[in-house]
Parts: C-alpha cells; sequence; structure tokens
C-alpha cells in the first residue's frame, strides 16, 4: 500500500490516550486509516482494543487528536460521530434480539432520511446476505450466531458508514463462517467503505487486512503491512505461537 | 341467561377502556422501566380536559379526544425532559417515589383547581342504546369501546411499523446497540412518555363519557392498570386488549353474582394468581 501514504488519512490518530479513572488503558497511542483499506488492529485481551474503539466514538473520554474526515472528533459526542459515518459492529453483535432481522436491519438505518435509498440498501444487505433473506420476518435473537454476526453487519452496513469498525468479529464464530464474512468485509471494501477489523485472532485479521497495528498493554508496538506483520519474527512468537 | 349476557357486553365494553387505560402504562414501564404510579392521575386530567372542552366549548368528547391526547402528550414530554429523565434506568425504588410524589401534587392540584365535585361528560345521545335481542348496549359504553380498541391496535401497528415505533422497541431491549445506531435517548425517552400520557390523556375523555370525574379516580386507576399491564405482559399491545378485555369481564361478572364490592377483590387476585403462574403474562414471552 504505499499509494496509501501520498493520500490524506481518512482517520488520524495521534497521541491518543484513555482509560478508566486512574487507570490508563490506552497510552499515546497513534495510527492511520486511508480510505477503502482494511485495517487490523490486534492483540492479546485487555490490550486496550476496546477503549482505543471507545475513544474514536467518543464513548469515553481521551486526551490526544483524533481527526476523521476533516473533523476533530475530540468536541464531538457520540451521536455526532455516529453522523459522520464512524460506525461500529459491537463487540457480541449486540442485537435488538425480539425484533425481526429486518426491523435490526432497518434500525441501522434510523438517522437516514432517504427512505427510497435505505430501501435500496436492505436489497443490497439481502442479496449480499442470502442467509438473511431467508430469515426476514425471523426474530434476530433466534438466529445462529454467524447468521447474528451477518445480521450485525448488515445493520452497520445500513447506516452508510463511512469507516466501519468491527469488533471481534470471528469470537465464538465456525471457521467456514468466519471465512465467509471475510469475504464479504473485502467486497464492502470494494464498495469503499474502510473498515477496522479489531481483533484477538491475530492469524485471521492479519491474512485478511492491508495494514495492521500490534496493541500491547496499552501501547501501539508493531505496525506495518499486514503480510510483513505476519512474517515479523516477533509478532510471530508473541501472537502466533512460532 | 338474559342478565348473563347483558353483564357479559357490559364486561367486554369495559374491558376496551380499561385496555387503553392500561396501554399508557405498560408503554412507559416496558420502555422507560418507570412504572408509573401517577398514571392514573393523568387519565383524570385527560378527563377533566373533555369535560372542560364539553362545557366550555361545546366540543363533542369523543372529537375532543385528539385535543386531550394533545395536551397531555406536551405535558409529559415536558415532563421526562425535565424530571424523569433523571430517574430513568434509576433503581425502580426511585421512580415509584417520584412518580408518587406526581400522584399526590397532582390530585391535590386537581382537587384546589377543579374543586371535589363530581362531574359527567353528557352529550346530548348519552342516553341512546341499542337493543340487540335481550342485551341493551349503550351508544356512549360501544363509541368508547370502539374508539379504544381503535387507538390500542393503533398504538401496536405504530410500534410495528413506523421508524420511531421501532426506535421505542429497540431503545427497551438493548439501550447501548440503540445509542450505537444514533438513537438519542432522552428525547425517545420523552416522546414515549408523552406517547404514554396522550393515550392516558384519550382514555381519560373516554372515561368521561362513561363514568363520574373526581380528582380522586386516579389511584383506582393506576391499580387497574396496573394489574391489565401483569396480565397481558409488557411486550405486546394485543396483550394489554386481552387483559382489559379478561379483567372488564371477570369485574362485572364477580359483582353480579358475588357481590357489587368484590370486583376489585377479583381483579386482584387473578393479579396475584397471574403474576404466581405465569409471571410474565398471559401473553408474554416466558421468561
Amino acid at each position: 500500500m504505499n499509494v496509501a501514504a501520498e493520500r490524506t488519512p481518512l482517520l488520524r490518530v495521534e497521541g491518543l490516550s484513555a482509560g478508566y479513572g486512574e487507570m490508563l488503558a490506552l497510552r499515546e497511542a497513534s495510527l492511520e486509516i486511508y480510505p477503502a483499506e482494511i485495517v487490523a488492529l490486534v492483540g492479546s485481551n485487555g490490550a486496550g482494543k476496546t477503549t482505543l474503539l471507545r475513544a474514536l466514538s467518543r464513548v469515553v473520554r481521551s486526551t490526544g487528536r483524533i481527526v476523521f474526515n476533516g473533523h476533530d472528533l475530540d468536541v464531538l459526542t457520540p451521536d455526532e460521530v455516529f453522523g459522520l459515518g464512524l460506525v461500529q459492529v459491537p463487540e457480541g453483535r449486540q442485537l435488538f434480539d425480539r425484533m425481526t432481522v429486518q426491523d435490526n436491519l432497518l434500525m441501522g438505518a434510523y438517522r437516514r432520511d432517504d427512505k427510497a435509498a435505505v430501501l435500496r440498501d436492505l436489497d443490497r444487505m439481502y442479496a449480499m446476505f442470502p442467509r438473511l433473506k431467508e430469515r426476514t420476518r425471523q426474530l434476530a435473537g433466534s438466529l445462529s450466531g454467524g447468521e447474528q454476526q451477518m445480521c450485525a453487519m448488515a445493520r452497520a452496513l445500513m447506516a452508510a458508514p463511512v469507516l466501519m469498525m468491527v469488533d471481534e468479529m470471528s469470537l465464538g464464530l465456525a471457521p467456514v463462517v468466519v471465512e465467509q464474512l471475510m469475504g464479504v468485509l473485502d467486497a464492502i471494501r470494494d464498495e469503499g467503505v474502510t473498515v477496522l477489523l479489531v481483533e484477538q485472532d491475530v492469524q485471521l485479521a492479519l491474512s485478511t487486512a492491508d495494514r495492521g497495528y500490534v496493541l500491547e498493554t496499552g501501547r501501539i508496538v508493531h505496525s506495518g503491512p499486514a503480510s510483513e506483520l505476519i512474517d515479523d519474527p516477533a509478532v510471530r512468537q508473541a501472537y502466533l505461537g512460532l | 341467561m338474559d342478565l348473563f349476557a347483558q353483564v357479559l357486553v357490559n364486561g367486554i365494553l369495559l374491558g376496551g377502556l380499561y385496555a387503553v387505560m392500561a396501554l399508557g402504562l405498560a408503554l412507559v414501564w416496558g420502555v422507560l422501566n418507570i412504572v408509573n404510579l401517577a398514571h392514573g392521575a393523568f387519565i383524570m386530567l385527560g378527563a377533566y380536559v373533555s369535560w372542560y372542552l364539553y362545557t366550555g366549548a361545546h366540543i363533542d368528547p369523543f372529537l375532543g379526544l385528539p385535543i386531550s391526547a394533545f395536551v397531555l402528550f406536551v405535558l409529559g414530554y415536558a415532563l421526562q425532559r425535565g424530571l424523569l429523565n433523571l430517574v430513568v434506568r434509576a433503581p425502580m425504588f426511585n421512580t415509584l417515589l417520584i412518580t408518587f410524589g406526581l400522584e399526590v401534587v397532582l390530585t391535590y392540584l386537581a382537587q384546589i383547581a377543579f374543586s371535589a365535585d363530581f362531574r359527567t361528560i353528557n352529550p346530548p345521545y348519552a342516553g341512546n342504546s341499542w337493543q340487540l335481542g335481550p342485551v341493551t348496549v349503550p351508544v356512549v359504553r360501544f363509541a368508547a369501546f370502539v374508539v379504544a380498541i381503535v387507538l390500542t391496535i393503533g398504538m401496536w401497528i405504530f410500534l410495528l411499523r413506523t421508524r420511531l415505533g421501532r426506535a421505542i422497541r429497540a431503545t427497551a431491549q438493548n439501550l447501548v446497540a440503540a445509542r450505537l445506531y444514533g438513537v438519542e435517548p432522552r428525547h425517545l425517552y420523552a416522546m414515549t412518555f408523552g406517547l404514554g400520557l396522550a393515550l392516558a390523556g384519550a382514555a381519560g375523555g373516554l372515561y368521561g363519557t362513561v363514568s363520574q370525574i373526581n380528582p380522586y379516580i386516579g389511584g383506582t386507576l393506576t391499580a387497574k392498570s396496573f394489574a391489565i399491564s401483569i396480565i397481558g405482559g409488557l411486550d405486546n399491545p394485543l396483550g394489554v386488549i386481552v387483559g382489559g378485555l379478561f379483567l372488564g369481564v371477570v369485574e362485572s361478572l364477580t359483582k353480579l353474582y358475588i357481590g357489587p364490592t368484590y370486583g376489585d377483590v377479583a381483579s386482584f387476585g387473578i393479579l396475584l394468581l397471574v403474576l404466581i403462574v405465569r409471571p410474565s403474562g398471559l401473553l408474554g414471552r416466558t421468561a
């Protein structure tokens, strides 16, 4: 991705620190994401990945700079950040369990007023996830784990994201389902949506992403093209058990 | 047998009104987790709005319903924005305290403003009725029943089909996710409470056409709405219709066969039974 370096980043994070009370879960993290990239943010449990996402969504307070698409996020509310197209697929899916699949997808488009475009996107989602199309009237809580993850991703896409942040997508899912979901990420990137993939499964994330950042106890310790990171001896030893 | 049929019809007609009374309480309870102990007092206010519209401006009580619903909606939105948002998702006890306080304040303000006199809304057609075989159907009660059922089903469709309705259900189910997708909870809660009170306002107008109004009717109406919400479950407005009809019929039959003073014993006895046997309500999902 040498081309990427010459473009302006979609998201630029500089010296970001955030935490809960006295404890800093994230220290001086800096990263950049360019348009239509898939960037992996990897690290083990407790490394600060989710805190970084929360800081980006402005759910936790932070110091440092976050610039998204020319806007300083520091001063915005979660609501306004969402309005700029920074959309999360939360860890654990967080579907509306007792609502139908279709209603879940429509909730993704809650803030959109262009009704015709929303309906077009709904059709697009059903084309992208045929499994969901078979289950439009089924309650989201009754879906299988893989289908629920599809539903969560489709719901996020219904919000017309500029940057989609996917938190722990693979957790608890069968490898064949994960592979299918990775294919979907590729497809939506081809449509121009940028993806920040936050994963504990380092191998998986780096084999799909263009570039990667490795978080360890709140600091970014490695970064670079995913193909280089996956071959980096330090990364291999720490995360891949090789 | 004729008497039984008549009492059954009376019970069903009353049950429709009960359903719309309880619907506002159930909506607020389900979404905001506030058991609004002042719900009956708001029904009382709605009844007085209708009464003043009728006696002061000669607006037919049924045509006045949208006005009293709107007045109560505005009051509800403002109360939620200014006061009740402080206790949303707070421990249940706080919400009970604050709404109980509201009930006391509203009742005494009503006593000062409207006096303790009993009032009735008596449109010219108040005495009319239809004779269906052995059964007499009073026109006003029938109209109140129809309006109540239409309102309840309308609310159901609103919750299922509209963007705001979906957001209300979504917020009730998963606040975190709803916020992630751009729901602004303070506004949404205020809309929900406003809608709950709008239903109370309409229910009050209907109540005024079939029964007497005084400032103290609130407590009993809250208790009945509570019982119906429990019996019908909080998930589904149709459950509230079933709960309302059930309570109306059981109360009427109890009054006929056991004694007029035992109506409330029957309704709260059933409430206890439902809580023991089927805590999620007759139509609610099983826990």
